[in-house]
Parts: structure tokens; sequence; C-alpha cells
């Protein structure tokens, strides 16, 4: 197929900056999460900690933006490492609507495991 | 038009490719992302006993207390912290000037990831006391 210049709109710049900058926030988020995770196992893996937690407004938000951006990065990132192959026109698609159930469908269920408290 | 591409030859050229660190880097980066990606599927999926109420929750907990469990958790972690370490490494070299210096960026990586990949070992198989200070200053902010 001949290479034809469609404009900066389409070029996956705004994903890849995306990329970054949802990785950046996760490298803080990540490090919180671990250090307030696994410190002990006292911290993660009791329900009553995780409740005490749960009960600050912030810390839902924080655990709500954490879920969608680790999703996003990740999503994303597997389109990436796709885009990087060439598949007929079909599957690509299919695995974009297949990320985008996976993320809709975890993000939801992420969402409503935070809310539940 | 789609063109079918000759697998045969794809996997031998990529398996030939010479690779240098940089290579590596990139290969490392999308095997501990895709690994990643679907264990934060995993994660969420486990976690929805959250709304089962505490039992189901705890008990399942207890399972993944297990030393070799601890184990997985562990390697996981080497996972996050090679993922999160050259990804910073990224940044800098998109953002910043580190395409002049990636090498080394890469080899600080490596050496910073495998002190905090030790450390975080020693934390979750033996550093199980209430009272140091990280554990202080994390309940104080929790």
């Amino acid at each position: 197929m001949e290479y034809k210049y469609m404009g900066s709109r389409g070029s996956g710049s705004m994903s890849w900056f995306l990329q970054r900058i949802s990785g950046i926030v996760l490298v803080f988020v990540i490090v919180g999460h671990f250090i307030l995770m696994h410190y002990n196992p006292e911290m993660g893996h009791s329900f009553d900690r995780v409740y005490e937690r749960m009960q600050n407004p912030y810390y839902q938000m924080l655990q709500i933006a954490f879920v969608v951006l680790a999703l996003y990065h990740g999503l994303q990132g597997v389109w990436n490492i796709y885009r990087d192959f060439k598949f007929p026109s079909w599957l690509n698609l299919t695995v974009f609507s297949l990320l985008i159930v996976l993320g809709v469908g975890f993000g939801a269920l992420g969402i409503a495991n935070i809310l539940h408290f | 038009m789609y063109q079918k591409s000759p697998t045969k030859e794809w996997t031998s050229n990529v398996v030939r490719y010479k690779k240098f660190s940089g290579s590596w880097a990139w290969l490392l980066h999308r095997i501990t992302g895709l690994g990643l990606t679907v264990y934060v599927l995993v994660h969420i999926n486990t976690l929805a006993s959250l709304q089962e109420g505490p039992e189901a929750f705890n008990a399942k907990m207890q399972v993944f207390m297990q030393p070799h469990w601890v184990f997985a958790a562990w390697i996981l972690f080497g996972l996050v912290i090679y993922h999160t370490l050259n990804g910073i490494r990224i940044v800098i070299i998109d953002f910043g000037k580190g395409a002049k210096y990636h090498k080394q960026l890469l080899y600080g990586a490596v050496a910073i990831g495998l002190i905090v990949f030790l450390w975080m070992g020693y934390i979750m198989f033996f550093g199980h006391d209430e009272h140091d200070f990280l554990s202080r200053a994390v309940s104080f902010f929790s």
C-alpha cells in the first residue's frame, strides 16, 4: 500500500505521550502501593486493614485512579506491541475491541471493589 | 493490501539480530509489561473477594501468605522494579538527553533494581517487624 501522509493526528503521538505520563504517575503510586501492602503481611492481607484505609474518600479516589491508569497503561502497552506486527485488519479490529472490553470490564470490577466500602 | 509475512524467516531474523544492551532493555520491558498487564487483570479479579466480606477475603489472603506464594510475589516485584526503573530510563531518554547515556542509565537501573529487589525479598520473608522505622512511618500516614 502506498504511503500517504494523513497529518499527525492519527500518528499515535498522543498515545505515546499519555503512555509516558501515565507511566510517570504509576511510578509514584506503585512505590506507595508496595510500601502500604507489603511492608508487613498484615497490611495488605487483612480485611480490617483494607476497611480502615478505604474509609478515607481521598484514598478511594487514589485507588480508582490507580486502577484506571494501570489498566490504561497496560492495555495501551499491549496494543503498542501488537501494532509492531503486521496483521490483517479484521484481526486488528478484533484485538482492539477485546482490549477495550477488558479495560472497561476489569475497570468496572476494580472500581466496584473500591466503592464497595 | 495485507500480505502474509514469512513467519519462520521473521523469527530467525529476530533471534539472529545482534542485540546490544538497548535491545535487551527493550525486549525485557515488553516481556515484563505483558506479564504485569496479565497480573493486573488477575489481581483485580482476586480482590473481588473484598465484596464477599471479611471471611472470604481473609481466607483467600491466607493462601497468598504461604511461602511459595510470597516467593511468587517477590518474583512479581522483580518484574515491577525492572519495568519501573527502565520506564524512568525511557522517560529520561524521550524527554531529556538520556539518549546520550542510555547504556549508563540501564546499568544504573539494573544495579538499583537488584539492590531494591534483594531488600524487598528480605522485607517480604524476614522483615515482619511492626516496630521498625518504616512501619511506624506507614502507620502514621495510613
